[in-house]
């Protein structure tokens, strides 16, 4: 069986999840190839700052040069291998490795190594132009978010995201008062054992939240808030609680590439019409910088996830992304991140702390059901006679798609059979 | 701050272990009733993390976000938690000090063992609590738990029973 042979008419084969090959391939014909969310510029304002980060299971440096240009490289010394870099972020005037000191310039080219007589001309002539730490073939940036690709060829950054996905990054950037966003306040990590692809359809799968985070649900109905004002915890674990027939009226839409968004459902957490000082406080911030018509314009885009094919998630009105590390066939980590909005008011920060915590802590009490089933879904595929998993839901109405029709998830098995079979 | 007098200090950790088995047993609604109305739960994300307000955290709840955690393992099927996991919170080297305004500070060493689905894994971390006097015992003010590896780089799978 080819590997697009693997996505069928609204099904695709158990091995789309659980075959290590099939993971070897997705490696190199997706992850190896699209441009990957690394991080934001925020994070590497001077020279000499610097962030690490994974892409396609690599481990990368990203770095601002002396020359103020964003540079990235391998984090994986020329000489033995080791990783010259073991901080997660910092300012460095060089990358020293701790094994043998061969010291890197933040632009990632070699500037020395110890005792360098020990080494011929050949050595001498080529490590200028050879070792220096093996660069990301391509960096690029759209509003401060920073991408690199693997590959060394291929479509620029803006055409791959496309209008629908530069719009969420547009908005994630309008929505400071002041215009500037910047990444704070570190990272959850969720780790679970199934395959990453059972996340990425997951999170635009709008049949399942009513009925698998019932229990949480449930516990959110029996709170007695005693009238005093709702925790945004709380309105996070409530919101889920909307009928099939509520979760059906959402708008949903799949773009080019596998990428799609879904309209927002968190109003009452996060609107300005909630009873909530900071949210009004930040409104009229909003009002002040652009004017009534145009903060209106900017507030009421109305988007819950973008998801950008095939691991980021991003939710400007949460001021949230969310990023997947694929880490082998059936196991896959989820990192996510939050921003603080230049210019919004005191406290604005930490409800989106508070809202990342509920959602991507290791102890969510809504995610971690989703995790417990993609355990179970990633066992039970790996054996047994049945061959295929169904996606037709709405096959027939894609033109014009409910909330719960599985257009997205398929538009996603559409996107990876066409890079598999290229 | 001085340290508790020695039937003091035993007093304080007779409660700890209270606690610690009210969890492990799975009484849940004693548990949550051991902590004060304005308490706080906070397991840190960071290691020396100064504020929940600026940081993401693994929890960080009051009593009525605890109230729903534990709601849910009770009263309804959370896939989660089903089967229930069993867990044992061993306490060991547990201090007291009196801070002189009427509040205790106590901390001891967590070994947290838990078995679900077949497997079983271990969180060792530091555990400080403030304690209030109440009936001729103890009210929690605030717990913090820190994990050793509460920022692992991979990661960690899903928490179900509080630390």
């Amino acid at each position: 069986m080819a590997l697009n042979d693997l996505v069928g008419h609204g099904r695709v084969h158990r091995r789309f999840y659980t075959d290590p090959a099939v993971f070897e391939e997705e490696r190199r014909r997706i992850f190896r190839r699209v441009w990957l969310w690394l991080g934001h510029e925020s994070q590497v304002r001077s020279p000499g700052d610097f962030f690490t980060a994974r892409m396609a299971g690599e481990r990368v440096i990203v770095a601002r040069h002396t020359d103020g240009t964003l540079r990235a490289f391998h984090n994986r010394c020329m000489h033995r291998g080791a990783e010259v870099c073991a901080a997660a972020s910092g300012n460095a005037r060089s990358f020293v490795c701790p094994y043998h000191a061969w010291t890197y310039r933040t632009d990632g080219s070699l500037a020395s190594v110890p005792l360098d007589q020990g080494y011929g001309a050949a050595f001498k002539e080529a490590r200028a132009r050879e070792l220096g730490l093996e660069p990301v073939a391509r960096l690029s940036s759209y509003q401060g978010f920073i991408f690199g690709s693997l590959s060394p060829s291929g479509e620029d950054l803006e055409t791959y995201l496309g209008p629908d996905v530069r719009a969420a990054f547009d908005n994630f950037v309008q929505r400071a008062p002041d215009g500037t966003i910047e990444l704070a306040g570190g990272r959850t990590v969720q780790r679970y054992r199934g395959n990453w692809k059972l996340q990425i359809e997951n999170s635009i799968d709008l049949l399942h939240p009513r009925i698998l985070h019932r229990s949480a649900i449930g516990a959110a109905d029996r709170v007695d808030h005693g009238g005093g004002r709702p925790s945004i915890e709380w309105d996070i674990v409530k919101a889920n609680g909307l009928t099939l027939r509520e979760w059906d009226g959402l708008r949903i839409a799949a773009l080019e590439r596998g990428h799609c968004w879904m309209g927002g459902f968190l109003t009452k957490a996060i609107d300005a019409e909630r009873e909530d000082p900071v949210q009004k406080r930040y409104r009229e911030a909003m009002v002040a910088r652009h004017g009534e018509q145009r903060a209106g314009e900017i507030l009421s885009f109305n988007r819950h996830n973008t998801i950008v094919y095939p691991n980021l998630f991003v939710n400007s009105r949460l001021a949230q992304i969310r990023v997947l590390q694929p880490v082998s066939v059936d196991c896959t980590e989820q990192h996510g991140y939050i921003f603080r909005l230049g210019g919004a008011p005191e406290g604005m920060f930490e409800s989106s702390v508070r809202m990342v915590n509920t959602n991507n802590s290791p102890a969510s009490i809504v995610t971690s059901d989703d995790h417990e089933i993609f355990e179970r879904i990633q066992e039970s595929l790996a054996t047994g006679d049945a061959e295929w998993v169904d996606w037709s839901r709405g096959l027939e109405r894609e033109s014009n798609p409910e909330g719960t029709n599985e257009l997205p998830m398929r538009n996603q098995h559409r996107a990876w059979a066409a890079y598999m079979g290229a | 701050m001085k340290a508790a007098g020695l039937e003091r200090w035993h007093a304080v950790q007779q409660f700890l272990f209270l606690e610690a088995r009210l969890l492990d047993e799975r009484r849940f609604q004693e548990w949550l009733a051991l902590y004060a109305p304005d308490a706080e739960y906070w397991v840190p994300y960071a290691w020396g993390q100064e504020s929940p307000r600026d940081h993401v955290s693994l929890f960080y709840e009051t009593v009525q976000l605890l109230r729903m955690r534990v709601d849910r393992l009770e009263n309804e099927h959370a896939p989660l938690d089903s089967p229930p996991a069993r867990v044992n919170h061993y306490l060991t080297n547990v201090a007291a000090e009196e801070d002189g305004k009427g509040e205790v500070a106590a901390r001891a060493y967590l070994l947290f063992v838990e078995h679900r689905r077949g497997e079983s894994r271990w969180f060792a971390g530091r555990s400080t609590w403030s304690l209030r006097d109440k009936d001729g015992s103890f009210q929690i003010a605030a717990k913090r738990v820190d994990l050793l590896d509460a920022d692992r780089d991979g990661g960690h799978l899903r928490f179900a029973i509080p630390f």
